[in-house]
């Protein structure tokens, strides 16, 4: 790939063109607008969005921009209200986007429209998708193989619902968007990128002895220090439109799949009574790390929590860390994943800064001339198509990567 | 100038002057170390935090700050922590805290109110939780290498 990809501003604007207002993009949980009147502001693509409850039980995104003279009409993360009304001139807005009023009505000469929709709206058993384009493929198609990774997570809830908690952590770099999801299932870079908060934990084995969460924390940091051969163990999986995971993670011993301690015997216990002991087995050793939905989206159901990554420039993005509660799950488990997520994912992190870290010296980097093409060839030759059309390869190919690009490719039209 | 205030100026004086090990020195076996997302956080239960660390992970932190390996601090950055209108009640302290940090050509500032809660050992007064409440806990923030 020429480096272009990572440092045009042309590119970029054609990136949100092509991929970001026609590709379905994650806005929000169900569970975040429950009642009829809730709504939030997100983001669709480069567009901000105001995600509603209606009357009618259905969810509408609209674009949060008055009809009239275009100022924002919701200016607060999260609300309640039956209408919408902008505080410029006071039109107003059923949560459907159709417009109720404006004032001195009987002065305007043809009908007057409402806020503008994003035309697709779908549900992934609660996981909120829009898509600007007004045809193409179903969320669930667009999804594809992926949608096994929102299976699990849902799975996994004993009264099988999530609900989205714990407000989110946002990060920053100076990058490149596409770096962050790459960076993700790109399993050569742990032991040099992570080699400092690996060798920090090793010098501090009491950790692993300490409370629940010492004891999580240091074995996260201990895993990146894997070598190479153990990292071919965790294969990784590439589907058509994009999407990739990796799995085997767990088997590797340094993150344990199952817990052995009373609250996880009570949190196993109630997803038995939900799905028996067979399935319930199998939910549980579903031993993923990220799944990687395409374009912009990491999940990971073990923890449940998810990323999202926001383009903001061709060198500037953000990403936000959100996390979901396992509905009838002991809430000590919850506070296990926002203290996992704190300390994987932070900006203050001991291993994501590193990463962050590394995402702006490659930014920099890829300003400069010279080598202009970017050899992501690794590990090309183990790939091995699969009867169902998805590629596996070892952990340490560049797979992910030549992957996400290929579906770019495709998308960008190049 | 009380004994409360002086630890509370002296713990920032060390972190400007990359003196971690002594930094961690202050704080008491059993202290957490805490940068909520949000100002009205009762505890790390309820919202995800920026930093909830035990002195175990605050320890692993500080060694951390000492490899060489350490991508987001090569080079290091330069700090100013300019801590003012110290409150001391009992033995908590309230603070106004600025951040001035210089890294790899760039400045920025974080700020927040800080609250120290200490405890007299027999090695002397020890941090028992420092907590900085950003202005903007739930905003984007670029990698966070040094403590605030």
């Amino acid at each position: 790939m020429h480096r272009a990809a990572y440092t045009d501003p042309a590119l970029f604007s054609l990136e949100q063109e092509r991929i970001f207002r026609r590709a379905w993009l994650y806005v929000g949980h169900e569970s975040e607008v429950p009642q009829p009147g809730d709504h939030i502001l997100t983001q669709a693509g480069p567009d901000e969005v105001i995600l509603a409850r209606r009357e009618d039980g259905g969810l509408s995104l609209l674009h949060n921009r008055c009809a009239h003279r275009g100022a924002r009409v919701v200016s607060e993360a999260c609300g309640h209200a039956r209408q919408l009304r902008c505080p410029y001139h006071a039109w107003s807005y059923r949560l459907d986007g159709s417009l109720i009023g404006v004032p001195l009505a009987d002065g305007y000469s043809k009908e007057l429209p409402g806020l503008a929709c994003v035309p697709r709206v779908e549900s992934y058993k609660g996981f909120v998708f829009a898509c600007q384009a007004a045809s193409g493929p179903s969320l669930s198609d667009f999804l594809g193989g992926l949608r096994s990774a929102f299976d699990n997570l849902v799975d996994r809830a004993p009264a099988g619902t999530l609900t989205r908690f714990g407000g989110s952590l946002r990060l920053e770099y100076r990058g490149n968007w596409k770096m962050f999801l790459e960076n993700a299932v790109d399993l050569v870079h742990p032991g040099f990128v992570h080699k400092s908060s690996v060798d920090a934990a090793r010098a501090h084995p009491e950790a692993l002895a300490g409370d629940a969460v010492t004891q999580q924390g240091a074995q996260m940091f201990l895993a990146n220090g894997m070598r190479a051969t153990q990292w071919d163990e965790v294969p990784l999986h590439a589907f058509p439109g994009g999407h990739v995971y990796m799995g085997g993670f767990y088997k590797q011993g340094m993150i344990a799949p199952e817990r052995e301690d009373p609250v996880f015997a009570r949190y196993r216990k109630a997803l038995v009574e939900r799905h028996g002991e067979e399935k319930t087995a199998a939910v549980l050793s579903v031993d993923r790390f990220n799944n990687i939905i395409w374009p912009n989206v990491s999940v990971n159901a073990r923890f449940g929590a998810m990323r999202i990554v926001r383009p903001l420039a061709v060198d500037h993005t953000v990403v936000d860390v959100v996390c979901f509660k396992l509905d009838g799950a002991p809430p000590e488990m919850h506070d296990l994943t926002l203290q996992f997520v704190n300390l994987a994912a932070s900006p203050a992190s001991l291993v994501a800064s590193d990463d962050l870290e590394i995402f702006e010296r490659c930014q920099r980097g890829l300003g400069e001339p010279g080598n202009d093409w970017i050899d992501m060839g690794r590990g090309a030759l183990a790939d091995r198509r699969q009867p169902d059309g998805s590629i596996v390869s070892r952990g340490t190919s560049e797979l992910p990567i030549r992957h996400q690009f290929e579906t770019w490719k495709s998308w960008m039209g190049l | 100038m009380s004994e409360i205030e002086a630890l509370v100026l002296r713990e920032a004086r060390l972190l400007d002057e990359q003196r971690y090990a002594e930094w961690l020195e202050l704080f008491a076996a059993d202290a957490v170390y805490w940068i909520p997302t949000r100002a009205d956080q009762q505890s790390p239960n309820e919202a995800l935090s920026i930093i909830y660390e035990p002195k175990s992970l605050l320890a692993v932190r500080v060694e951390r700050l000492s490899r060489r390996e350490m991508h987001v601090q090569t080079p290091p950055s330069r700090t100013v922590h300019h801590v003012s209108a110290i409150e001391v009640d009992g033995d908590a302290a309230r603070s106004a805290l600025i951040v001035a940090e210089w890294r790899s050509g760039e400045a920025r500032w974080f700020a927040g109110r800080v609250t120290h809660k200490l405890r007299k050992e027999s090695a002397g007064l020890r941090i028992v939780l420092k907590r900085v409440d950003l202005i903007d806990g739930e905003a984007p923030h670029r990698a966070i290498a040094v403590p605030l």
